[in-house]
C-alpha cells in the first residue's frame, strides 16, 4: 500500500543522510519547488557571493513535495532550508518543528508585505519569499460585443454581474463568469475575495471561535452564485482554457496566465482589474494572498547556513532575479513596483497593487480542514444542494469545532 | 547432509538481497504502520506520540467520511471488475486465433498497462474535458454532452470507465496465457462427439479456465480496493466527495492532516476487508489451493 511505500521512503533517507559534508566547505542543504533553471542563476549569485559556502538545491515538485518534507521531518533528516506553501506553514509551525527567526530576521520583516504571512502568535517562523495574488481577468474583446465600456473593468459587483449576464447571452460557447468547482485548494481563492471585500470574516481575533456565519458571508456567497449563474463552473485549467481561447468573459485568476497568454493566446485582447468591490464605497478589494516562504528545521544540520541563504533569497534583488525568471510570483519584498520590470508591464503592476489589498489565510494549524470545510459546503450550494445561508451556517459550525478542538498554546 | 546443509546455506546467501529487502522495505514498515494504527502520531512530532489503544479504529468507524470513502470505493471495485474481466476475455478469445495483424492488436490492447497510470489520467481528463473530445463527439452526434468529471453523479462512473479501458489489456494477457494451457485435444475430441462451438467454450474453456478467472479477480480486487492516482489526478475526490475513495482518503489523513496513526488504522480496515474479499473469491471458486 501506498503508505508502506512512504514510510519505506523514510527510511530509506534516514539511511542516506547518515554523514553528508561538503569537502572543506560550509554546505547548505535547500528544497525548493522552482524549476532548476529559474532558481540556478539565483543561487549561483549567492555563490559567488559566499564563496565559503555551497548550496545542494533540491526541486521538488508540487504532486509530491509535502510528502516528501513530512517524510524527511519524520526521519529526523530535514534540508538545511526549505520553502513551505503558506498554507502547508501553519501545520509545520504548530507542531514546533521550525526554527524561530523572530529576533533574526526583524528588519527584513518590515521590508514585507504580508510578513504576518510567516508569523503564529507574534513570531516569525520564517522569511516569505516569492508571493502570489488572484485578480480579475476580463476579456476587451467580448466586453466590446456585449455593448460594455472596454476602457476599464468592472469596479463593483454591480458592474462584474451586469457584464457577466451581457457576456453570457452572446451565445456560441461563451460563458460571462468563470467559477470554479470540481478540484480542492482553489475554490476557497475564488469565493473569499469576494467575502473579505465585503468586510466577511473566518476566525474571531483570538482565533478561539468562527466568525464565517454572518450576513456578509452569505451576501457574498449569493453574489458568487449569481455570477456562476451568469457563466460556467469548471476546473480552472479549463476557465484558463476557455478565457484564452475568447470564450470567457471575466474570472479571477492568477499571474500564471502572463506567462501562458502570450505562447497560447498572443492576439487575446484582455484586461486585468482588481476584484471588484461591493456596491456603492462599501467594502475593499481584497483578494486572497498566498506564497511562499523560507524556514529551517530544528532538526537542520545547518540552521546558520540556512539564515544566511533566506536572508540572501528573500533580498530585493535576488526575489526580482526569480521573479523575472518566474513571471507568475512576485517577490515579497515592499517597493518592488519602481523597477524596469513593472514599469514596463502595468497589468503586472495590477497585480503587485491588489497584492498590497490582498488576504493572507489564518496560520491557524487546522487551516487546511477549515478551508476544506468552506470549500465542501460552497460547493454544496454551487451545486444547488444548500441555499447560501445554509452553506455558510454549515461550514461555520465546522470552522467552530475545528477552531475549539485545537490546542493554540500547543507548541 | 553436509553438502545438503552447504546447499541451503549458499541459497540463502544468494536469496539474502531480496530477504533483507522484503524485511527492510516489506514486512519492517508493514508492522510498524501496523503499531501506528494505535497511536496519535504526526510525522512532524514524532516524540509526542500517544498510544490510543483502538480510538483511531473507532474514530474510522464513526467517521462519515471514512463511509464516503469505501462506499465509492466498493461501487469503484463492483461497477469496474464484472467489465474489465469480460472484456478482457473476449479481447483474448478474439485475438487467440491466427489472423493478419493479430499481433499489433495484442500489442494494442496491452499498451495501456505499459503507460504510467498519471499519463492516462491526465490524458483523460482532457477528453473528459467540457471543450474536449467526448464532450465534442457527443455534440456531433446531436447530444448535449454531460459533465463528466464535473457532475457528482458522473464524474466517478467517468473515472471507472477510464479504468476499465487501461486495465483490460493486462488481464487479456492472463486469460491469453490461460486459454494457451488448455489442452488442444480436448476440443478435438469434443468435435468428434459433435460438440458446437458455444458447447465447447460452456463445458471446456471456462472450466479450465477456472484458476485464471481466481487469479484476475483476486489481482484485479486488490487493485482496485487501492485506487488512488486516478482520483488524486482527475477530481481530488471531488465534486461533493463523489470520488473520494479510501485510500485517497487515507492518503490525505496522512499528509496533509499529518493524521498518520488514523491514517493507518485506515490502512488496516481497508487490508481487512481485501483479505475478506479475496478469501471470499477464493471460496467462490472453489479451489482448494490457488493454482496459478
Amino acid at each position: 500500500m501506498r503508505i508502506r511505500a512512504l514510510l519505506t521512503f523514510a527510511l530509506l533517507l534516514a539511511l542516506a543522510g547518515c554523514g553528508k559534508k561538503a569537502g572543506g566547505k560550509e554546505l547548505v542543504v535547500f528544497w525548493q519547488f522552482f524549476p532548476a533553471e529559474q532558481i540556478g542563476p539565483v543561487l549561483d549569485e549567492f555563490r559567488k557571493q559566499n564563496p565559503g559556502v555551497d548550496v545542494q538545491m533540491e526541486q521538488l515538485t508540487w504532486q509530491s513535495g509535502l510528502e516528501k518534507i513530512t517524510a524527511a521531518t519524520a526521519a529526523g533528516n530535514v534540508p538545511d532550508l526549505c520553502e513551505l506553501g503558506s498554507t502547508w506553514f501553519p501545520r509545520f509551525a504548530a507542531q514546533g518543528a521550525l526554527v524561530d527567526w523572530t529576533d533574526s530576521t526583524a528588519a527584513m520583516a518590515q521590508q514585507m508585505v504580508l510578513a504576518d504571512m510567516a508569523r503564529v502568535n507574534g513570531r516569525s517562523y520564517g522569511l516569505p519569499w516569492a508571493v502570489g495574488t488572484r485578480a480579475l481577468f476580463w476579456n476587451k474583446a467580448l466586453f466590446a460585443r456585449a455593448g460594455l465600456d472596454t476602457t476599464r473593468g468592472p469596479e463593483n459587483w454591480d458592474e462584474l454581474l451586469a457584464a457577466a449576464r451581457k457576456v453570457n447571452k452572446l451565445g456560441g460557447g461563451i460563458a460571462g463568469y468563470g467559477a470554479n468547482a470540481g478540484e480542492r485548494y482553489v475554490l476557497f481563492k475564488k469565493f473569499m475575495p469576494y467575502a473579505w471585500g465585503n468586510g466577511g470574516q473566518l476566525l474571531t481575533d483570538d482565533g478561539k471561535a468562527s466568525a464565517f456565519d454572518s450576513p456578509e458571508n452569505v451576501q457574498a456567497l449569493e453574489f458568487y452564485l449569481a455570477l456562476a449563474k451568469a457563466g460556467r463552473v469548471d476546473r480552472q485549467d479549463q476557465l484558463d482554457e476557455a478565457f484564452m481561447q475568447g470564450k470567457l468573459g471575466a474570472q479571477i485568476s492568477g499571474a500564471w496566465l502572463f506567462r501562458k497568454i502570450p505562447k497560447q493566446a498572443p492576439d487575446l485582447a484582455y484586461g486585468v482589474a482588481l476584484v471588484p468591490h461591493p456596491v456603492g464605497d462599501r467594502g475593499t478589494h481584497a483578494s486572497f494572498a498566498g506564497g511562499e516562504i523560507l524556514c529551517s528545521f530544528k532538526a537542520s544540520k545547518n540552521p546558520s547556513g540556512a539564515l544566511k541563504l533566506a536572508r540572501f533569497l528573500a533580498s530585493r534583488d535576488a526575489a526580482l532575479m526569480l521573479a523575472r525568471a518566474n513571471q507568475s510570483v512576485q517577490p515579497a519584498v515592499r517597493g518592488v513596483e519602481s523597477d524596469a520590470y513593472y514599469q514596463q508591464r502595468p497589468m503586472e503592476r495590477v497585480l503587485l497593487d491588489q497584492l498590497a489589498l490582498a488576504v493572507p489565510t489564518p496560520n491557524h494549524p487546522a487551516w487546511l480542514d477549515m478551508e476544506a470545510a468552506i470549500e465542501d459546503e460552497v460547493e454544496k450550494a454551487l451545486y444547488g444542494k444548500e441555499s447560501a445561508a445554509q452553506a455558510v451556517k454549515a461550514a461555520s459550525a465546522r470552522i467552530d469545532a475545528l477552531a475549539k478542538n485545537t490546542d493554540l498554546s500547543a507548541k | 547432509m553436509s553438502r545438503r546443509r552447504r546447499f541451503e546455506a549458499s541459497t540463502l546467501f544468494l536469496l539474502s538481497p531480496w530477504i533483507v529487502s522484503l524485511l527492510l522495505f516489506g514486512l519492517y514498515p508493514f508492522g510498524f504502520s501496523f503499531a501506528l494504527s494505535f497511536y496519535d502520531y504526526s510525522p512532524l512530532n514524532p516524540q509526542s506520540a500517544k498510544f490510543l489503544g483502538l480510538a483511531n479504529y473507532a474514530e474510522a468507524l464513526r467517521d462519515p467520511l471514512f463511509w464516503t470513502a469505501l462506499k465509492n470505493t466498493l461501487i469503484f471495485v463492483f461497477g469496474t471488475i464484472p467489465f474489465t474481466t469480460l472484456l478482457a476475455l473476449g479481447l483474448a478469445l478474439a485475438l487467440q486465433k491466427r489472423f493478419r495483424g493479430r499481433d499489433f492488436f495484442r500489442a494494442g490492447f496491452f499498451l495501456p498497462t505499459v503507460v504510467s497510470i498519471v499519463v492516462i489520467s491526465l490524458v483523460w481528463k482532457g477528453l473528459y474535458a467540457p471543450e474536449g473530445f467526448l464532450s465534442s463527439l457527443v455534440r456531433a452526434l446531436g447530444g448535449t454532452p454531460p459533465r463528466w468529471l464535473l457532475e457528482p453523479h458522473t464524474a466517478l462512473a467517468s473515472i471507472m470507465a477510464m479504468d476499465v479501458w487501461a486495465a483490460s489489456g493486462y488481464y487479456m494477457v492472463i486469460f491469453l496465457a490461460g486459454l494457451q494451457a488448455i489442452p488442444e485435444e480436448l476440443y478435438e475430441s469434443a468435435s468428434l462427439e459433435g460438440a458446437t462451438p458455444w458447447q465447447k467454450f460452456v463445458h471446456i474453456t471456462l472450466p479450465m479456465l477456472r484458476p485464471t478467472f481466481l487469479f484476475v479477480l483476486v489481482v484485479n480486487s486488490v487493485r482496485s480496493l487501492q485506487v488512488f492516482t486516478e482520483v488524486f489526478v482527475m477530481t481530488g475526490g471531488g465534486p461533493l466527495h463523489s470520488t473520494l475513495t479510501s485510500v485517497f482518503y487515507l492518503y490525505e489523513q496522512a499528509f496533509y492532516k499529518f493524521r498518520l496513526g488514523y491514517a493507518s488504522s485506515i490502512a488496516y480496515l481497508l487490508f481487512a476487508l481485501t483479505l475478506g474479499l479475496a478469501f471470499l473469491q477464493v471460496r467462490w471458486l472453489k479451489l482448494e489451493s490457488p493454482r496459478t
